[in-house]
């Protein structure tokens, strides 16, 4: 008895001690907390640098040095490192600086395309289906190919992404509407027809029909690639050319160790005045260092330490909030229109087939509530319809305040309009008497506690959630991305834009035909006759402010049908050190631009 | 003891063959990830979803996919590609191990240098403030997870962020043949780490069976012939109380070599316990196989060793 008790109080004694010194060294992220209730928003859309805290910075300082190492710390990876297939952020990030598309954005402008290889705008002629676009002559790829870009280079990249070897994700949405592509890809075609070049300099696209091609000629499939050198590689299946790469942009991959690091070195073929490239390419050197899974970590690693930026995570919201109010502020930004989030409803099954039940889900939905499980205000502005803040198009559909539906008039819920309408859908007390529903949300993170969130929501209006949760991945690719499926609910879904057009944000997610069986996207199954011809007849506008006015209009169609609740629209932190000067690409998410981002 | 270790080495054979169709039949049974939807990304094509169904080989019959993948391990060591990024699974898990090895064999070290030697001193002066101290301190090690325990190493120690910063922190790992001293103290913090529970836990064990040793007859019978209390403990009691520890260090020794998950994770250090970890929350298949194949087989390995050691250590214990 004696001695268990001696025991017991020593080890009492120990766990105390060890209590308080863990409580002095978690001090900080306590106060951090605590501070945190009083975190406003105070971001703008406007770059600059301005001082207000949180700004992005657009354009580099003045007095931008040359030279450094730069660290990106990322938790994960690309998702290819070929510029024929990547398709996510981070690798647009990583990649980029190597590239030399035939167009880009500044990073203040997402929404104006800039060129990069191309010499000038593109010349679209009057039935809007044939592209010009002039190519600089000053453009060389890195040793060993160290040869001047052609037209032809571009050709080739973008021929590639149409082959089984390089399953590009993008270019059937984007460019399948080039002559020729079906022949090519069928085998009965040596080359794309509708893509020709009649001179080194000159490339010309021929469509079959209007489309969005224009806009997408940012992307990085237009970036050159050597056909004689990656031709070898691309015989492979799947293409090794991504490990092998030449780069006509600033910098070249160095080395790629997938999950663990990516460097990049300077091009010593490119020369910023021989091809006019508009990027400064500041620093000498950048390394990505990958698999920093706890972002508490990485984070204060990146805020105590020298010449190191975030990558693909987003600091947690409590470090976000202690930054904004302490002595670090200046090395904090948060970038507008890094896309929006929605919590889905499956408008192909009931109860939800009725367009009254959702619309009181829409009502009573606290979308306050759901913005604080990410961070609060600081992180993005609640969303009122589904066009985001930098899309074109967004203005015409409402802006900020939204087209004006009811549904959407109380970012805190209103529990009675929520009656009001479930009692229009036939429930004479306002509240769900069916059967469970299935929502299938994220097991861990910020989407985990969404997902409580949301369930919470529909709880309030009398529906029996069954909640299953899975990792991300799984939720996308076995239940939310699958119709049948049969999931009623998806809460954590969300969407960005490919590029400056409102059609790749509201045709892929609420166009009818674009039901697919598999990686579908338009979560709510939206198959509206009317939506669906009005998408078709704006997909043909070449004009500027036509196609945004018709694709607003389109935005209120979808909005007024209530098929999702659109609680979010991203401002996504980016943190830096001290020494760093970062400047944000609000085309990508406002994650640093590293062909502009120098070390001071 | 030849045939003896034969007829192991062929158990061995036949457990990863049952380890390798349970990991597979698990993958597709449990909800999991679709590599080809994974790797399309936002794409809706499904010529483009089929195109890299087929480069996975995920468009033939399942039977035919474990088929193909026990054929290329048997004929080639070749346990297949990454679903994620088309890296050749073996190269990826070798090119880890090294980290991996590091990792523990260093752990390894220190939790049985600090185990035995609390367990020694536990024991021989039992009840003391000592033996109180320690076995408290054991207490808190074994309830601290290794993931809290390294994060608040980290913000206490840790270059960069501690608030004492004497360590090389997260992601500071360097491979011994890059910089030895870098590999050395990059490893201090994750050493510590992992070997605190390991070593309060072998501490109790061996404090315990020392304690039921020393009260034996035979033990008496050494005092009473004049030996030292030295050579009493540490040629008598000890020889017979390890032989528990033994086992334990070779089982435990055999999983951390197939990836101490969070360590790695929390430290981020390239191992093959990280490279398990992104593989699991990717539906990795050929990624996931191949770690567990190869974290079974250093646990059977090991304990094979550790029952050939037997022979060694206890004169009784014979195999034929």
């Amino acid at each position: 008895m004696y001695r268990s008790s001696v025991r017991a109080a020593a080890g009492l004694i120990a766990m105390l001690a060890l209590v308080l010194l863990v409580a002095a060294c978690g001090g900080n992220g306590g106060s951090s907390t605590s501070a945190s209730t009083a975190g406003g928003g105070t971001t703008t859309t406007s770059g600059g640098g301005s001082g207000e805290v949180g700004q992005p910075v657009t354009a580099p300082p003045d007095n931008a040095k040359s030279g450094g190492t730069l660290t990106v710390l990322s938790a994960g990876d690309v998702d290819y490192i070929d510029p024929g297939l990547a398709y996510y952020s981070f690798s647009y990030q990583a990649l980029q600086p190597t590239l030399a598309p035939l167009y880009s954005y500044a990073p203040g402008d997402p929404s104006t395309p800039m060129p990069i290889l191309a010499d000038g705008d593109p010349q679209i002629s009057n039935d809007g289906k044939t592209i010009t676009v002039k190519i600089k002559t000053g453009f060389k790829f890195s040793p060993p190919v160290d040869r001047a870009v052609t037209s032809k280079d571009v050709k080739y990249a973008m021929e590639r992404a149409f082959t089984k070897q390089v399953p590009n994700g993008y270019m059937s949405a984007y460019f399948g509407n080039i002559e020729g592509v079906k022949a090519f890809q069928d085998g009965k075609a040596k080359d794309v027809s509708g893509i020709e070049t009649p001179d080194d300099q000159t490339i010309v696209f021929k469509l079959t029909r209007g489309g969005p091609v224009v806009g997408a000629l940012v992307l990085p499939v237009t970036s050159p690639v050597p056909e004689e050198y990656a031709k070898k590689y691309d015989a492979q299946n799947p293409s090794t050319y991504g490990q092998h790469q030449v780069s006509a942009g600033p910098y070249m991959l160095e080395s790629y160790k997938p999950t663990r690091s990516i460097t990049l070195v300077r091009n010593p073929s490119w020369d910023k005045d021989a091809t006019g490239d508009p990027r400064p390419a500041y620093l000498d050197r950048v390394e990505f260092q990958e698999g920093n899974e706890d972002p508490n970590v990485a984070s204060r690693r990146i805020l105590d330490g020298e010449s190191l930026v975030s990558g693909d995570f987003p600091p947690p919201p409590a470090l976000v909030k202690s930054t904004v109010q302490g002595a670090k502020k200046d090395q904090i930004q948060f970038n507008p229109g890094a896309g929006t989030r929605w919590v889905s409803m499956n408008t192909q099954m009931k109860p939800f087939d009725d367009v009254n039940v959702r619309k009181a889900v829409l009502a009573v939905f606290d979308r306050n509530a759901m913005r604080l499980t990410r961070g609060g205000p600081l992180i993005g502005d609640i969303a009122t319809h589904m066009l985001y803040p930098g899309v074109p198009g967004f203005e015409e559909a409402g802006g900020m305040k939204g087209p004006g539906n009811d549904f959407l008039a109380n970012p805190s819920g209103d529990p009675q309009l929520a009656a009001d309408y479930m009692k229009k859908a036939g429930f004479a007390d306002g509240k769900y008497s069916g059967p469970p529903i299935l929502m299938v949300a994220d097991n861990s993170g910020v989407g985990a506690q969404g997902a409580l969130v949301a369930q919470q929501q529909f709880e309030k209006l009398g529906f029996k959630v069954t909640l299953r949760q899975v990792t991300h991945d799984t939720m996308y690719t076995k239940y939310c991305n699958v119709p049948k499926a049969n999931v009623q609910v998806c809460p954590n879904v969300g969407w960005i834009r490919d590029f400056a057009d409102p059609q790749p944000v509201l045709d892929p997610t609420f166009n009818g035909k674009n039901i697919v069986p598999q990686n579908n996207s338009n979560w709510p199954q939206l198959d509206d006759p009317q939506i669906n011809a009005a998408m078709d007849k704006a997909e043909q506008i070449t004009d500027p402010g036509e196609r945004a006015k018709a694709w607003a209009d389109i935005d209120k169609m979808i909005t007024a049908q209530a098929p999702l609740v659109p609680w979010l629209w991203d401002k996504f932190p980016t943190i830096q050190s001290a020494n760093v000067a970062g400047v944000n690409a609000l085309w990508n998410e406002g994650s640093y631009d590293l062909a502009y981002t120098s070390l001071k | 003891m030849t045939r003896y270790v034969i007829r192991r080495l062929l158990w061995v054979v036949v457990l990863l063959f049952l380890v390798s169709a349970l990991t597979f039949v698990i993958f597709f049974v449990l909800p999991s990830t679709d590599p080809a939807a994974l790797r399309a990304g936002k794409t809706r094509d499904p010529e483009v979803i089929n195109a890299i169904r087929e480069q996975l080989g995920l468009n033939k019959p399942k039977i035919e996919q474990f088929w193909i993948y026990l054929k290329g391990i048997v004929l080639h060591f070749d346990f297949g590609h990454s679903y994620l990024n088309n890296l050749n699974v073996r190269d990826e898990i070798l090119s880890r191990l090294p980290a991996t090895i590091s990792l523990s064999l260093g752990a390894l070290v220190i939790w049985l240098f600090v185990g035995i030697s609390v367990g020694i001193i536990s024991a021989v002066r039992r009840r003391s403030l000592m033996d109180r101290a320690a076995m408290g301190t054991t207490l808190v090690m074994i309830s601290a997870p290794v993931y809290w325990l390294g994060l608040v190493s980290l913000l206490l120690f840790s270059q960069g962020i501690g608030v004492i910063p004497i360590f090389p922190g997260s992601g500071s790992y360097t491979p011994l043949s890059e910089d030895p001293w870098k590999w050395f103290t990059s490893l201090i913090l994750p050493w510590l780490v992992l070997s605190a529970a390991f070593a309060a836990i072998y501490a109790r064990i061996l404090r315990a069976n020392m304690i039921e040793t020393l009260s034996e007859d035979y033990i008496r019978t050494a005092r009473a012939k004049g030996l030292s209390e030295r050579r009493i403990v540490l040629g008598h009691a000890l020889r017979s109380a390890i032989t528990p520890i033994v086992t334990l260090a070779g089982l435990d020794l055999g999983v951390l070599l197939g990836g101490a998950i969070l360590t790695e994770t929390v430290f981020n250090i390239p191992g093959v316990g990280r490279l398990s970890y992104d593989a699991i929350i990717h539906g990795d298949l050929p990624t996931v196989q191949g770690t567990v194949l190869f974290g079974a087989f250093f646990i059977v390995i090991l304990n094979l060793v550790v029952d050939i050691a037997y022979a060694y250590l206890d004169p009784r214990v014979r195999y034929t």
